[in-house]
């Protein structure tokens, strides 16, 4: 009986989007923070 | 400081805050209404048919002796916030672990009292056999109860001059409150339903050592939450 | 100044390299055969599980430290692995939903590993806003020193717990005793992950260090708000 792989490619996509936006986010915070910093 | 003397001012420590707690009972009045409180919603809330009183009975014994822990710890150092009275205690000839261990035992006594009726009352109006564990059952509550009023004491020394005081410190307890809690709230589900206790003693373990580690390190810590 | 400018370079490649994680991941790594292509979750998920811990650790660590030798240095390296430990974690209770529910047809489910994370993620908020409470720097860092050693101490109980719960979570197949269970196209992928999530930590760190040290100097100059 051969089984079916499931179908869930987009769940995948999904992580990695929300994984990548979290990094790039945090990333971006800590520059746009040290800017601030520095201005001052 | 040899011993004798650190638990005799521990114990002079506890014992001024007892009185002061017994002796205005708002506190203790609170905690008992909430009490009742919770047990008029949660039978009212549940299906005869579908939830057996003995599935409720741990989450309604938890619920209520954590809040109670919580109003204790909130209450625990604003005592000495009035009229710098810290100060004083701090400027008294005795070691700072003495300050920690007495208000440990105050605020244990206060949870034990809330304990004490709870326990009672559930048996008698959710209808709920604890006789037959009784031994097992006050080991549980105990062990866990020192857990997270343990680290809840040290904690209550840093947030009692922050800000939002009482908000911040149920959120610094919570993460160490739940190993405890969830442990206890296990077992006590267990116990009640007529497991055997070999099933329990594992859990009973995990509390001990959990206690023993916390009251060690909040023993060792609280000096730094004192010292200026 | 320097440090901020190594921990933006450090940053930056970590960011390219996590471009060539995800390139491996999805293109080159094979798709497992149960579970699918959302097994591929697994590549970001975990190696960020073991930082948003490792962090925590290294907040306990120097928090220990701080308590001894009271360099603010120390305290500062806290303050930045805490934060960076709290992305990290949130990484991890994303993530972890989004594999579980196609999976184990479920969002959220208590078992032990995930709600555990949250319990770290809790842990991380507390310290968190326990700093942001405290005004007085020395306060600071001597309250975030204690409550870093506490939840320190908290890991290793958070893990005995796993071990005592039932779970749905997959056993580990990486980090148990004896060899990892995984063929080497998936082995390798992950470990490459690994290394870059180790790259963007210390990135993240050096630069947030960096920001404290910044802040500080604008406080003791009398400027608004606090490192």
């Amino acid at each position: 009986m051969l089984e079916q792989v499931p179908q869930n490619g987009g769940y995948m996509v999904a992580a990695y989007i929300v994984a990548a936006g979290i990094l790039i986010g945090y990333a971006v915070s800590l520059y746009l923070r040290a800017r601030r910093s520095l201005r001052a | 400081m040899p011993l004798p003397d650190l638990l005799r001012h521990s114990w002079s420590v506890a014992a001024k805050d007892l009185l002061v707690e017994f002796r205005s009972r708002t506190a203790i009045l609170s905690v008992a209404v909430f009490v009742v409180l919770v047990l008029v919603v949660f039978n009212f809330g549940r299906d005869p048919t579908a939830v057996s009183n003995v599935d409720l009975a741990p989450s309604i014994l938890w619920v209520t002796f954590t809040f109670a822990a919580i109003l204790a710890l909130n209450r625990a150092f604003q005592l000495e916030l009035e009229n710098q009275a810290l100060d004083g205690l701090l400027l008294a000839p005795i070691d700072r672990s003495s300050i920690y261990l007495g208000k440990l035992v105050a605020n244990l006594v206060f949870v034990a009292t809330i304990e004490l009726i709870g326990v009672p009352l559930l048996a008698l109006f959710f209808n709920v056999r604890v006789l037959p564990y009784l031994g097992p059952l006050v080991a549980l509550i105990a062990l866990a109860t020192v857990g997270f009023v343990a680290v809840g004491t040290l904690f209550s020394a840093m947030t009692v001059r922050t800000r939002f005081a009482e908000l911040l410190l149920p959120v610094l307890l919570l993460p160490f409150m739940i190993p405890p809690l969830s442990w206890a709230v296990l077992a006590t589900g267990r116990l009640l339903a007529g497991r055997p206790l070999s099933e329990i003693v594992g859990w009973l373990n995990m509390l001990a050592v959990y206690d023993i580690v916390f009251v060690a390190l909040a023993l060792l810590l609280f000096p730094a939450t004192v010292n200026e | 100044m320097r440090m901020l400018r190594a921990g933006r370079w450090i940053t930056v490649v970590g960011l390219v390299l996590l471009a060539g994680v995800y390139v491996r991941a999805l293109a080159y790594a094979p798709a497992e055969q149960s579970q699918g292509l959302a097994q591929k979750i697994f590549y970001l998920h975990v190696p960020a599980a073991i930082w948003a811990e490792l962090a925590m650790v290294f907040v306990g660590l120097a928090s220990v430290f701080y308590l001894f030798t009271k360099d603010p240095r120390l305290d500062r390296f806290a303050a930045a692995s805490a934060e960076v430990g709290t992305v990290f974690c949130a990484i991890v209770l994303t993530t972890g939903p989004i594999w579980g529910k196609p999976i184990w047809g479920t969002w959220w489910t208590w078992d032990a590993r995930l709600t555990f994370t949250l319990f770290l993620f809790l842990l991380y908020v507390g310290y968190l806003l326990l700093r942001g409470a405290v005004m007085d720097p020395a306060a600071r860092a001597r309250f975030a020193a204690v409550l870093g050693i506490c939840g320190m101490v908290e890991v290793p109980f958070i893990h005995l717990s796993v071990y005592m719960f039932p779970t749905l979570h997959p056993m580990p197949i990486v980090l148990k005793p004896g060899a990892p269970s995984l063929p080497w196209s998936m082995l390798s992928t992950w470990l490459f992950s690994l290394g870059v999530f180790t790259l963007l930590y210390v990135g993240f760190v050096v630069q947030r260090y960096a920001l404290s040290y910044l802040r500080e100097q604008l406080e003791a100059v009398g400027e608004v708000g606090h490192a």
